[in-house]
């Protein structure tokens, strides 16, 4: 019963950083219409930002977050206007081979840079857990679970409250022929995509911590990141949430209870992706 | 047409040249360089039925096992074919499932499907697992450049076969599936026979080109033979070279692949960049690829 | 020719098509007219298999049909022409045809293939145009294209949906022309159409729908003279 709690609590803390990764992309698919491949690699360059600010500065990841949010907002703005944008109107297709791309680019440049070793950064707190009644919280986990919720209200505030926030909504309910972008489109495409690169580097920042940063730690989470939004229901930014809660929970539980779960849980989470994906097509015909 | 012959006839003559202390180094990059360009061709003749497919890196390696568990018991030749089988068989599965997804979600589903079968592989009992699998070089190793010429062999199959297809009526019932698959079942094409068997061509011929490899390379591990770095290679190259085309992906692979060795020797790992920096710039710059540069109005075969 | 009983499509709660009852003779030309949102469209993607039908038979040429896929349906004679032009984009327009050729019926070898084409083109006037992709016609080329292509799989039964819709008048004088050598080389027609007069020009037989029924059917005049068809069209246009 307790290793039953333990696991859920574990699932529901994982989950945060799942919900922070797959909203930047949820954003990305339904205000420009783009499923961003290179999502992934916007966090782990928000997870190599926290580290090399930690090593050289001796900076604690969590005062990071917002120089890696302000970075990754630039990064996803260029690459909305260097290589998103001349493709819009190009096919659906080419705009997801351009993402492709990138994300290969990316992984690639850091592998070059940084080399393959995953690199963690330890705080003094790294280790530590606070214990309740039985329950153990690792106290990382912990922190990035509660930012991720402060984070994901502010998010959804901006979109329910501010004028802006009612603009991008209203492209991602409504989105026009690629042609007849106006400017104000334009600005909340740019925007959007800003916010979506900004959030996955948050994300990464907490996975820096958490986890490590590596070349390739991002790329499964694109993958996760597009299972949960899949799940949710394109554009469907409400849905995220419950969406991340479901899948982090899944991996929980297989981790915990499939014996030598470690190397299963990666299959059974793409099984999870390829049955709800063709289940989706088949049962919408 | 006159390109790819002269391709294939430098391919066979090429071990008879005077290459010098480079000899082996040469052949076996050139070897290599057919295997991913037969994968590209193979990638490339699915995608003519509108389907751009991350699973082509499992199909390789799925062939690159079945060739390499079997060929002690059957013998090289044999064996290949079981490779080009299985992969063949796994790609009908992978067809019928994904019959109503398109564009990213095929991709999606494609990619899902690799990861699947590199955990299986990775689990199963009889592959080695996580440590690999030694395997027998070609015909026992009783010729030195039998490996080469199965390759040359490879290569010029699915050569053979995207040629054909063009020539044939298959490449209008292709066409038409991509570019209107509604519209094309309404004129009669039967569109799901035609995605199956475009989706069984192209696997069959990955899974021989990977069952190559293996005899090439001796050892297989799970993270090589089914790494995303060949589905990335055989997407990359077609599209660079030429969609569609048959000497767009012989050209793509033959200048990619020799690029990624360069670049393999100076620099090792996160030699991959190229082919994103090379997809990058092929979609923004010059989306119909090399062949349109040839070529006065991109009209769609060759 | 046609024969449709009971047919029924829902989406959702709505009831796009509600226990349809159809005939059609062979020979005639038969228009179907309706308010937007009546159910022609899902009609015509019933007959053509793009839907299937939550209830109801589809009959044609004696048989059952009502789960046969598209490209059977093309096979057994029943053509059809898209309201929103659908050319294959990176085609020639000779191509575009050939497609329809090759497969409209099993097995048809390229030689025949190629002078079905011939024959097609030259009937629809597009001949200069054979070498032009079709991605770069007019949208007047492009509804002629359309209907050229759903002839090349020599259909007995044509579906047509919309054909004139943005053409000129004199365009779509030239249009009911063609409609109308059509049938006269054979071919049954049922067509979708919202400009009366073109209707009135074409149809031998009119039948009406509204919320997915029919609710009248017979000669223009007759048609248009009654109560609740004024209804349907006038009760809605404000």
């Amino acid at each position: 019963m307790e290793l039953l709690l333990q696991t859920i609590i574990n699932g529901i803390l994982a989950a945060g950083i799942y919900a922070l990764v797959a909203s930047g992309l949820a954003l990305a698919v339904g205000v420009v219409g783009i499923v961003n491949f290179a999502h992934g690699e916007f966090t782990m360059i928000g997870a190599f930002i926290a580290y090399l600010l930690f090593v050289s500065t001796g900076l604690d990841p969590f005062l990071s977050l917002g120089l890696a949010a302000l970075v990754l907002f630039m990064v996803g703005a260029i690459t909305y206007l260097g290589l998103i944008r001349p493709v819009l109107a190009a096919p659906e297709l080419n705009q997801m081979l351009l993402t492709f791309g990138l994300s290969v680019a990316l992984q690639n440049i850091a592998l070059l840079v940084f080399g393959a070793d995953t690199r963690v950064v330890s705080t003094s707190y790294q280790g530590a857990t606070l214990a309740l009644g039985g329950l153990s919280f690792g106290v990382p986990p912990l922190l990035a679970f509660a930012l991720s919720v402060v984070i994901l209200g502010a998010l959804y505030g901006f979109l329910d409250r501010t004028r802006l926030g009612l603009a991008v909504r209203a492209v991602a309910q409504n989105r026009l022929a690629p042609g007849l972008l106006g400017i104000e489109t334009q600005r909340v495409y740019l925007l959007a995509f800003g916010l979506s690169a900004a959030l996955a580097g948050v994300a990464g920042v907490m996975l820096s911590v958490m986890l490590y940063a590596s070349p390739t730690v991002g790329f499964a989470y694109t993958l996760k990141a597009f299972a949960i939004i899949v799940m949710a229901g394109l554009g469907n930014l409400r849905g995220v949430v419950p969406a991340a809660i479901t899948l982090a929970m899944a991996e929980a539980l297989v981790s915990t209870y499939v014996p030598g779960g470690g190397g299963w849980v990666e299959a059974v989470f793409f099984l999870v992706i390829f049955v709800t994906l063709t289940w989706r097509s088949w049962r919408a015909a | 047409m006159i390109l790819v012959g002269l391709l294939l006839l430098v391919a066979l003559v090429l071990p008879g040249l005077p290459l010098g202390e480079w000899r082996a180094f040469l052949l076996d990059t050139a070897q290599f360089a057919f295997l991913i360009s037969a994968l590209a061709l193979a990638w490339d003749l699915l995608a003519r039925t509108g389907q751009l497919s991350l699973a082509h890196g499992a199909f390789f390696g799925l062939g690159a096992y079945a060739a390499a568990l079997t060929a002690p018991a059957l013998g090289t030749l044999p064996a290949l074919l079981v490779g080009g089988v299985v992969a063949g068989a796994s790609s009908l599965f992978l067809g019928l499932a994904t019959l109503r997804l398109h564009g990213m979600y095929f991709a999606i589903a494609t990619l899902a499907f690799s990861e699947v079968m590199r955990t299986l592989v990775l689990k199963a009992p009889f592959t080695g697992g996580a440590i690999g699998l030694p395997v027998q070089p070609a015909f026992g190793g009783a010729f030195p450049l039998g490996g080469y010429y199965l390759a040359v062999g490879v290569l010029a199959l699915a050569a053979g076969t995207s040629l054909l297809v063009s020539r044939s009526r298959l490449h209008y019932a292709m066409a038409a599936t991509r570019q209107g698959e509604a519209v094309a079942r309404v004129l009669g094409v039967p569109v799901v026979r035609v995605k199956l068997l475009a989706f069984m061509i192209s696997a069959f011929l990955a899974g021989l080109a990977g069952g190559v490899y293996a005899m090439k390379t001796l050892f297989l591990s799970p993270y090589d033979a089914f790494g995303l770095g060949r589905a990335v290679e055989a997407l990359v190259i077609p599209i660079f070279g030429g969609l569609y085309t048959t000497t767009g992906p012989l050209l793509g692979g033959l200048i990619i692949v020799s690029l990624e060795t360069w670049l393999r020797l100076r620099i090792g790992e996160g030699y991959l960049v190229v082919y994103g920096v090379i997809l990058v710039l092929t979609i923004l710059f010059l989306p119909k690829g090399l062949v349109s540069l040839f070529r006065r109005k991109g009209v769609g075969h060759a | 020719m046609l024969s449709v009983q009971g047919l029924s499509k829902r989406f959702g709660g709505v009831h796009a098509a509600n226990a349809v009852n159809l005939r059609v003779e062979a020979g005639e030309i038969l228009a179907v007219i309706g308010p937007n949102g009546a159910g022609k469209s899902t009609l015509l993607n019933l007959l053509s298999g793009l839907l299937r039908p939550d209830e109801g038979r589809i009959e044609f040429l004696g048989e059952t049909i009502t789960q046969a896929p598209p490209e059977v349906r093309a096979w057994k004679g029943l053509g059809r022409a898209f309201q929103i032009v659908q050319p294959f984009p990176e085609m020639t327009v000779w191509e575009n045809l050939l497609v329809g050729a090759l497969y409209g019926k099993p097995n048809t070898p390229a030689r025949v293939a190629e002078r079905v084409v011939e024959e097609v083109i030259e009937l629809t006037g597009l001949t200069p145009k054979a070498q032009t992709l079709a991605g770069e016609l007019t949208l007047l080329e492009d509804k002629r294209l359309e209907l050229a292509r759903a002839l090349c799989t020599r259909p007995k039964l044509l579906l047509l949906d919309e054909v004139m819709a943005g053409l000129r008048p004199s365009e779509a004088l030239e249009a009911v022309e063609l409609v109308r050598r059509i049938r006269n080389s054979g071919v049954t027609v049922l067509f979708i159409e919202h400009l009366m007069p073109v209707v009135r020009a074409l149809a031998d037989r009119v039948v009406v729908m509204d919320y997915g029924q029919v609710i009248a059917e017979g000669p223009y005049d007759l048609v248009a003279s009654n109560p609740k068809v004024r209804e349907a069209y006038l009760g809605r246009a404000s």
